[in-house]
Parts: structure tokens; sequence; C-alpha cells
């Protein structure tokens, strides 16, 4: 019991998360009798798989201290490619080929980011346009479609009851990146850069190398989440999954990432975007209207930000509270120095 | 037997100014070397060279024998040559072991904690932190745990050469100490160490050798046991600089303007007493973490603290913010010009009356011509160049700069003046401008509080002097008790040095 | 002592300062580029063409006029101003078509937009992250104004008091033009003449400086903030004018040629030419980038081109322009 007791006081945000998560979940299992069922369990994996690797891609450039506003457009213009070139190259090689595109998109973006020292939120506005257009051109305005709709519903088979290949792929791929993250060198350096660049580039951390990589990784993510909802629907609209962003973001924060940079991990990007699609799912059972599930999710995040900043405010005092007795200890030193030389001789 | 290090005939120029004129500078392995030198010495131009912070000097450096010349400071460390700065490089949030293995060669790929934890223990133990819990995040150990942490990342990419630069600057007793014995151990290991400081104690107390630089120039590096505290004040100090500063006046000094009653400020280890008169220019003598800067600071209600009340035209109160200040009439100018004293980016007429927007408008509309007046009469107090009032602050040198950021405070008409380091990165035509306006801002009847860490600053122009050292207040010396002698026993061993001699090294 | 990270810096610059010069002439040639399309577009330099151009400005610049005061102040970007007119445009709509008239539909809605707007502020004031604030707000804010209008469509007859600043014009400039024009030229006045935007640039420029000769973001905040609200808010006036009508998704997705409204007005900060870090630039700027855009697009649009070739060129524009205004503030920092 005190561990569990250490573990919450040690990783507050992430706790808040976890009980965030249940408390969602529990509603509505309780409140409508659809929810904790099978299917629905099956529906949100599948949900989770999309906007899980978006949550994912966020809540690495928020801890690397940055973000990534053209994530949508990439996404979508994976898409378009996907479904644009499935007819003649076979659903896994587009799929390869979109993939491609978008991760060295990212790292070209995380390269000049660091390379030009310009701040990625400024950047990525640019590429946001940007990407959009590519992607206009390339479905050449139109709608792509596929022509055989059955070629990539492997993707949706039912694997253990709740998920599906393209749901187990990212869960794959959180756990890779989780590894990644907690125990590389290079995972540690995107740590260091969001939460401390100026202390990390006195200790001779050059911010060009993990920049690339959590750009690469967004554009990965992107890529691999675009092509799951085009192969999906066997669909694609070139200026579609722009809401990716805001739903991703969303997802980061409730997960415990800290807009400071610096704090947060691959196992509360999970825990944040399964809150999202708990809420998501139940509400669409209860018949809502999409506005309200926004406004819902606007007040989820105001809850989660209220909460992180008054852990922040606590852990400053408590800083505050380090600082005075460090010097207390101080003066017991040197008041005994000062009295001992004061002493007649 | 040859050095391990060697410098021979230095020089590095920055424009105009000569930062290092020849300069020879060794190290034989397994020593602890000192180099000390007044501010503007040369002290920090060499170290960067010897760390591959710079390399458009002229001269060779040799290691082990073979001239090198480090293009940056990772092929400087690849050589073998560390440098503990004194501005922190540890991420707070990641544990110690973390921090240790944050970069550099032998950083490993794969890791995890307790790996790293395995792996650090060997460099945390030299530098005496094998108690410390490898664990912990950083920012939850004390400064002096900190530093030594520092050290320990350093120690992991295994160095011929440790560069300290002042690295018990924030430190208390205790936790100096320590550094102490880790420079003795690491030195017994074979290291060499280029220990940094002010402080003469520690000075006496572990290096082998002592090399001062003074005005750019070295000289031979002295035996340690050779020398004592006055001979090597004198060896720093040298000649005076004439005429820089104004005289000191006759007159009686008036009533107390100011008063400081037991302000505490957060980081320092005591409440601070003392009171400041109409006319006088008092000095706050102390080094790096001695709370000279603090005291400004609290006053001028730029720093949070614990307790105190300053009393001031009839009132007593402690301003919550600098705002709260400026409306009273107390202008307070920081160390730190480029973080909070100017607007970099805006013109220098907009930096000039910024305190005082509402002096030069009217109905919240800003009268421009009210504006350039004032900015040219500030302006030509402080002698800067009236002609370029509409270029950017940024385009000024350093000296210009620091007179834009002190000359600002002329717009609110203050009666106290607070101003830490005033003269920091200036040149010396500049110097004695400074303190010619600070001399006659005084005996127009202001009160003027300086505080400095260069002595020639503090004896030449303080009428009156209180000392600080690791944030206590230690002395007061009048007119007649100032000088360079007394200033420095009070800010560096107000307790007196240990008779103990230095342990000897090969 | 030395400061490692100036180091770094340093050498990073002179990398980037051999880079620059590629990067001035690719620009400078993607500007001709353009400026070639200009003078060979049909009908381009033709007085109704221009009109075009900048009615068409008009909206996205009003609004970025708003953004800037924000950005100016070192306080980053609002993420909620369209979210800020969708609740708005749903206030002034039902107020109008409740019968209450022009002026009192007009106040009300200013005053909605004030309190909305100085409430952001007083959170990003205390300290609160921009962003997060202002993306949690437009959440609560499209809400709010969909819960509002149960997401319908919220019509008002014509002829109706706003008729005048919806489709009227006058000696030939639509008055949304002419609005434009004003707004553009008091935001100006403002920034230059009066204390307020002394301020402004001085929290901008150096937020510990400006905290150290007296004067306090936090004030500053809720003022910017409240500004860009309410520019938002005339913007869904003005546009609910037109139509007549109001429904809380006017403003999303497809407004305006290239989409997303959130990201063209803070687009059209950046063209301009203003430094997200604040302190630099002005809202004269932000109106000539809105035209400047609009002007981009309309070239297309006579060329023929279809929406992707439009939308690419406005992104690479934006690109271009934040690498171009980043290198040139980098090389006129001073050396010290």
């Amino acid at each position: 019991m005190d561990k569990i007791k250490n573990w919450i006081v040690k990783k507050p945000d992430l706790s808040f998360a976890i009980l965030l998560a249940i408390c969602v979940y529990s509603y509505f299992a309780f409140t409508n009798d659809f929810f904790a069922t099978q299917r629905t369990g099956y529906a949100i994996m599948e949900r989770f798989a999309v906007l899980g690797l978006v949550g994912l891609a966020l809540t690495l450039c928020i801890i690397a201290g940055e973000i990534d506003l053209s994530i949508g457009s990439n996404a979508a213009l994976a898409a378009v490619i996907v479904v644009r070139f499935t007819d003649s190259l076979g659903a896994v090689t587009a799929l390869l080929l979109a993939i491609s595109v978008s991760t060295l998109i990212g790292a070209i973006q995380g390269y000049f980011i660091a390379y030009l020292r310009v701040r990625a939120i400024v950047l990525t506005v640019g590429t946001l346009m940007l990407l959009r257009g590519v992607a206009l051109f390339a479905a050449e305005e139109k709608t792509v479609m596929l022509t055989d709709f059955r070629v990539p519903d492997f993707i949706s088979m039912k694997v253990l009851t709740f998920f599906s290949p393209a749901s187990l792929l990212v869960i794959a791929m959180f756990i890779v990146v989780g590894l990644f993250m907690s125990f590389t060198r290079y995972g540690r350096e995107i740590y260091a850069i969001g939460g401390a660049r100026k202390e990390a580039t006195a200790a001779g951390i050059d911010i060009k190398r993990p920049m690339i990589i959590v750009f690469a990784i967004s554009g990965l993510c992107a890529g691999l989440g675009g092509c799951i909802i085009g192969l999906r629907s066997g669909t694609a609209q070139a200026l579609g999954l722009q809401y990716l962003l805001l739903a991703g973001t969303v997802a980061a924060f409730i997960g415990g990432v800290s807009i400071l940079g610096g704090k947060g991990g691959v196992f509360g990007a999970a825990i944040g975007t399964l809150t999202v699609n708990f809420l998501n799912t139940g509400l669409v059972f209860n018949v809502t209207p999409a506005f309200m599930i926004q406004l819902y999710l606007g007040i989820l995040l105001m809850i989660v930000i209220m909460f992180q900043t008054g852990s922040r405010l606590f852990e400053d005092s408590q800083r505050r509270r380090q600082l005075l007795s460090d010097v207390d200890l101080r003066r017991l030193d040197l008041l005994i120095r000062k009295q001992k030389y004061q002493k007649p001789p | 037997m040859t050095a391990l290090l060697e410098l021979t005939n230095i020089s590095r120029s920055f424009g105009a100014i000569k930062a290092l004129k020849s300069v020879d500078f060794e190290i034989n392995s397994g020593e602890v070397m000192g180099l000390v030198g007044e501010n503007g010495a040369g002290k920090s131009s060499l170290v960067k060279i010897i760390s591959g912070f710079d390399d458009g000097y002229t001269g060779s450096l040799r290691l082990n024998g073979v001239v090198q010349r480090f293009s940056s400071p990772l092929k400087a460390e690849r050589s073998g040559i560390a440098i503990a700065q004194q501005e922190l490089s540890l991420i707070p949030a990641m544990t110690v072991a973390e921090n240790v293995f944050i970069s550099g060669e032998k950083a490993p790929i794969f890791a995890t904690k307790s790996s790293l934890a395995r792996k650090a223990a060997p460099f945390l133990s030299e530098v005496g932190l094998e108690d410390v819990d490898p664990f912990l995040p950083v920012e939850r150990l004390s400064i002096g745990e900190q530093q030594l942490v520092e050290v320990a990342r350093l120690l992991a990419q295994e160095p011929q050469v440790l560069i300290l630069d002042e690295p018990t600057a924030a430190l208390g007793e205790s936790d100096s100490i320590r550094i102490l014995g880790m420079v003795r151990r690491l030195a017994e290991r074979g290291k060499s160490i280029i220990y940094v400081s002010h402080r003469m104690d520690e000075i006496f107390k572990i290096c082998n050798r002592i090399t001062v630089l003074r005005d750019g120039q070295s000289q031979e590096a002295k035996d340690a046991k050779r020398l004592d505290v006055s001979s090597l004040v004198e060896l720093m100090l040298g000649r005076e600089l004439a005429h820089m500063f104004p005289a000191h006046p006759k007159i009686p000094r008036g009533e107390a303007l100011l008063e400081v009653h037991n302000v505490w400020p957060d980081g320092t280890l005591e409440p601070f007493n003392f009171s400041v008169f109409a006319g006088e220019i008092l000095g706050l003598a102390g080094q790096l973490g001695s709370g000279s800067g603090d005291i400004l600071a609290a006053i001028a209600g730029a720093k949070r603290s614990r307790e105190g009340r300053i009393k001031y035209k009839g009132e007593s109160f402690l301003p919550k913010s600098p705002k709260h200040a400026i409306s009273r009439g107390i202008a307070y100018c920081s160390d730190d010009r480029k973080l909070d004293g100017l607007f970099l980016g805006r013109p220098i007429v907009e930096n000039l009356s910024a305190p005082a927007l509402s002096a030069i408008s009217k109905r919240g509309l800003i009268k421009h011509d009210k504006e350039r007046s004032l900015a040219l009469s500030n302006a030509s107090k402080f002698t800067i160049d009236t002609s370029r009032l509409d270029n950017e602050a940024g385009v000024l040198s350093g000296g210009n700069q620091q007179k834009v950021a002190l000359g600002k405070w002329l717009a609110i008409e203050p009666n106290v003046i607070l101003v830490n380091e005033p003269t920091r990165g200036v040149d010396v035509g500049a110097r004695a401008e400074i303190y010619g306006k600070l001399r006659e801002l005084a005996n127009e009847g202001a009160a003027v509080i300086f505080a400095s860490t260069d002595i020639q600053e503090i004896t030449g122009l303080a009428d009156r002097v209180i000392s600080f050292y690791r944030g206590m207040q230690v002395g007061e010396l009048q007119l007649t008790e100032i000088n360079p002698a007394s200033v420095l026993e009070q800010i560096t061993h107000p307790f007196g040095v240990d008779d103990k001699q230095p342990e000897p090294h090969h | 002592m030395s400061n490692i990270s100036s180091y770094f810096s340093s050498k990073i610059d002179s990398l980037a300062d051999n880079y620059s010069a590629l990067v001035l002439g690719l620009v400078v040639l993607f500007f001709a580029v353009f400026i070639f399309g200009m003078v060979t577009a049909p009908n381009f330099l033709t007085y109704f063409n221009l009109k075009t151009i900048v009615r068409d400005a008009a909206l996205v610049g009003i609004m970025a006029i708003g953004l800037t005061f924000v950005t100016l102040s070192g306080n980053f970007f609002l993420l909620s101003l369209k979210e800020t007119a969708a609740l708005a445009i749903i206030a002034f709509a039902t107020s109008m078509s409740a019968g209450y008239g022009f002026e009192i539909s007009f106040l009300f809605t200013i005053v909605i937009a004030m309190l909305t707007g100085s409430a952001q502020g007083v959170l990003i004031g205390l300290g609160g992250n921009p962003i997060v604030v202002t993306l949690g707000a437009a959440g609560l804010l499209y809400g709010l104004g969909a819960y509002w209008s149960d997401n319908l469509v919220v019509s008002f007859r014509r002829p109706h008091g706003a008729e005048w600043l919806g489709t009227g014009s006058f000696l030939g400039l639509p008055n949304i033009t002419i609005a434009f024009i004003l707004i553009a030229i008091a935001a100006e006045l403002t920034l230059r003449f009066t204390n307020f935007g002394r301020q402004v640039y001085l929290i901008g420029a150096n937020r510990a400086a400006g905290r150290a000769t007296g004067h306090e973001n936090f004030g500053m905040a809720i003022k910017t903030c409240t500004i860009a609200s309410v520019c938002a808010a005339f913007v869904a006036i003005a546009f609910s004018a037109q139509v007549s009508s109001a429904q809380v998704n006017y403003f999303s997705s497809e407004f305006g040629s290239s989409g997303d409204m959130t990201i063209m007005v803070i687009a059209t900060v950046m063209v301009g030419g203003n430094s997200i870090m604040g302190g630099y630039g002005s809202t004269i700027r932000s109106s000539l980038g809105a035209v400047f855009i609009s002007s981009v697009d309309n070239m297309m649009v006579l060329h023929g081109f279809n929406s992707g070739p439009r939308v690419l060129a406005v992104g690479l524009m934006i690109v271009f322009s934040i690498m171009v205004f980043a290198l040139v503030r980098r090389g006129s920092r001073s050396q010290e």
C-alpha cells in the first residue's frame, strides 16, 4: 500500500490521469448498458489506433518543448498517398510509401527547427499549410477512393476480441517508443532539451539529433495514423483529419504532459488517449451532439490544467522551502565559525 | 619534466580590447594550480581558450607535448580537458545518475536508471557523493551537492585536466570543504586541476602553485607554500589606476535617507541591517554568493525576502515589486543589463524613457518631443552619444549600454540609487564617466548604494563600505579604513585563515 | 565567465549565415515569380480587382490586427479567436433575431467578447501558457455557442440594422473594407502614440526589463487579449451582417480560400514580419500581410489555378517568410 502511495506522490500528473480515466469509464459503464461490452471495447481500440498515434506523437513533441501543428496535414497527405497507390502497388507497399514520405517530412522539419533555431510552433504553422497544398496536388483536388474496398479489410480484422492488426501495431509502437524514451540515451536527450534546454546545451547536448528524432517519430505516427484511416474507410480527402491536432493535444495534456516540457511519458499518452476515447464513445452512445462533445473535452482539459497548475505551485513552494532550509543549514555552520572567531582570545 | 599542459605566448584581442597579452601558463599532472586575478584580468579569456570555447587566439597550446588547437569544447573534451562552469548544466528533473551520463562519448546508449546508477557510482564516490541516492532528482540536492554532481559528470568522461571555475561561489562552509577534499583526492590520483577562485583561504589550502593574472598578463607560477595572503594580494592588485575615481566629499553627511531593518532576502543566511545617508556612496563589498547583490534586489522589490522593513521617507515598508519601489523614487539596476536592464531591440530613446512613461505623456498619449528632450538631457548627462538615439540599444558597446541601463533611471528623479556591478563589462573610459556621474548624483542629495566584486571599485568609489561573506554581513569600514587589503580580508576570510599549511603534494 | 549556450548559438549562427545568402536568393526568386504572375494575370491591376483583394483580406486582416497586439506584447498567440467569433456571431444573430436592433446587439456582442477576452487574459497574466489556456477556452467557447443555438442556424430578416456594415458601401468601397482600413490606422496610431502602445513594445521586447521598469505583464495580458477578442467579435458581426444569419460552425474549416481561420490569422501575423517573441513588428505589417496573402491568392485564381496550388503557395509563403525574418533578425543582432 505504501509503495502505491509513494508512486502517486512521485508521479502526481500520471496518477491523476489514471484516476480520470477510471472515473470517465466507470461513469459511462454505469449509466449505459451498451458501454462496457466487447463490441464497444473493440470500437474504442479501433479509435485508439489512430488517436493514440497522434497523442503519442504530440506527447513526444511537447516533452521536447515543442509542438507539431502540421500533424493533421501530414496524416491527410499519407491517407491520400496510401489510398491512391493501393490499387496499383497493393496495400502494403502503398502503406510503406506513405509512411516513408511522412517520416521524411517530419525529419526535415526537425532538422530545420534545430538548425535555424526556429521555434517549432512557428515553422509548423507554415508546413501545416504547405502539406495541405501538397496533399491537394496528390489527390488532384478530389476525394480519392479505392476501387476495391475489401482489399484493406485485413487491418480491421478482429483479433483477440478487442484488437485488430491496426491497434496491435499501434500498441507495439507505444511499447517500442516507450522503451526508447526511458532506456536509451537519445530518449533522455529528448527529455533534457524539453525541460531544461539551456542546461542541456550547456552540458554539451546538440539539439539537432533529438529534434530530428522527435519530429521523425511525429511524422511516422502521422503517416501511420493517416494510412489506417485511409485504408479503413477506403477514401481520403486532402483537407481532412485536421481534428487530429486538437484531439491529440488534449489527449497529451490529459495524459500528464507538461507544457513546460521535460515531463510526461508514453504511458501517460496512452492513458490520455483512452480517456478521450472513453469520453467520446460514451457521449456518442448517449446521443450527444458533436459540439457538446467538444465542450466536454474543453472542460476536461481545463480540469487537467488546473490540477497541473496546482501541483506546480505546490512544487514551487516545496522548492522555496528546500532553499530556505538549505540556507538554515549553512547558517548554522558559519554562525558557529563566526562566533568562534569573535570569542575573546 | 615537461608540463602536461603548456600555453606559450597566448594573446587574444577583441577589437581594441587586449584581453590577454603574451600569457604563459602551464600545469603538471597531479598538480592543483590556482588561477587568481582581479575581474577583467583575463582569467575567463584564458580558461575559454584552454577549454575549447575560443580558438581565435595567437600562441601555442601543448597537451602532452603535442601542439593542439581546439575548435570546439567537444574537441577539447575529447582530448581530455573538461571545465565545470559557474552556470549549472544539470537537468533538474533527472536523477543524479542520469545527469552523470547525460552527454559525452562515454555515455552508454542503452541504460536503465539502475545500470546508470551502477556505472555512475565510482565517479560519485570520487567526488564524495557515495552516500547520495543516485535515484534522486538532482533538484532535490543542495547546491553544493549539485556542484559535485556536475564534476562527477565531467569525471565520467575521464579527463586529464579539470578546470573548476569558482566552484564554491554559492556554497556554504561544509560543502566547500567537500569540494576541497574532492580536489585533493583527484590530484592524488594524477588529475590536473586548474582552480579558479577568489577565495584566498581555499587557494592556500589546496593549491600547489598559483598563477596570477593582472591586466591580461601572467607571471611565473609561484609556489603556494612560499606565499602568504598579503603578498598574493599585492601581486594581484598591482598599481592603482590613478584619476579614475572622483574625490570623496569633505562635507559632513546628511541624515539617514534609508534604513534597512532586518531585511532577510531569500537565499542569504541572516537578516541585514544598515543605513545609508543623503550624499553618501555606500559600497557593499562581497564575492559571488555573499549576499551583497541580494540585499539590493530585496530593497528594490525585485527579490523576495523572508522578513524585514525599510524606513524611507517616513514610511516603513518592504517594496513588493519594482513598480512599488519606483513609485517611491527608488531606482535599481541589476548586475545583468542584458537580462533586465535594457530593451535591446528597442531604440535608445525608448530605453531612456521606459521607467517614467507617465512623465512624458499626457492623458495616455506620448508626447514625443518631451520624450526626446528628456532623452537628450539624460543621455548627455551620462555622456551617451546623442546623435544616434534612434538606434537600437543592442548596437551600443558594453560601456554605452551600461550608461543607458543606468541613465534611464534619471527619468524618475530618484532619491535612492541601487546599482549592482555598476561597471561590469565596461571599458576604462566609460568607467570613469560612470563613477563621476554617481558621485554627482550623490552630491546632489541622493543616496547611492552599489554592490561590487571589484575591489578597486569598492576602494575607489565608496565613502563607506559594508562587507558581506557567504550570505552574512560581516563588517563595516569607514572612509579612512578603506584600502584594498582590508576590503579583501573582510570579504575572503573575515574569520581568519587556518594556520594549517596546505598538504604537500608531489 | 563564458556562456556555453551563447557559444553554441554563435556557431550555429555562422552556419545559418552561410545559408542565409542561399535562402535570401531563393526568396527573391520566389517573390519575383509572384510579381511576374501578378503583372501577367488578366485583370489583376484593375480597380475592381484591387478592391476585391482588400475586401477579401478584411475579415482575416481585422482579426490579425487584434492578434498582433497579443503577439507584440510577448504573449504569443491566442488559439481561441475563431471560437470567440463563433460565440460572438451566435450572440449577435440571436439578439438581432429577437428584435433588439443593431446598436444593442452590437454592444451585447462586444461586451461578451470583452468578458471572454479578459478572462483568458487573467489566466495568461497569472502565468498560464497562452497556447494551453486558449486551447481550452476554444473548446469551451465553441461549446457555449453551440449550446446556445442548439447548433442550429439563427437568422434575422432583411432588411436589418446591420445592412450598412454587411453589404453597404461608401464612396465605392465596401464598408467592411473601410472598417478594415480604419481599424488598421487606429491600431497603428495606438501603438505609436499612446502609453499603452509603448508598453506593448517594451513588455514584448523584454518582460524582465519591463517588470524592472514598472510595467507588469498581468495588466497587459488582459488588455491585449481583450482587444483581440473584440476584433474577432467585430469580424463575426460583419460576417453575420453580410449573410443575415449565423451558425456556430461558420468559421470552421473552409472559411476563406485557404481554410482554418485560426491558422490563417496566425500565419498573417507571421507573414507580416512580426516577431513571435514580441517587441518587434506592427499592426500595419499584419494588415499588409493579409493583403499580400489575399493578392497572391487572387492572382492565382485569375490564372485559373485550383485550390491545391493556391494552398501550396500560401504555405510556401509562410515558411519562407518565417525563415527570412528569422535570419534577418539574427543577422542584425548586436555583437557584444
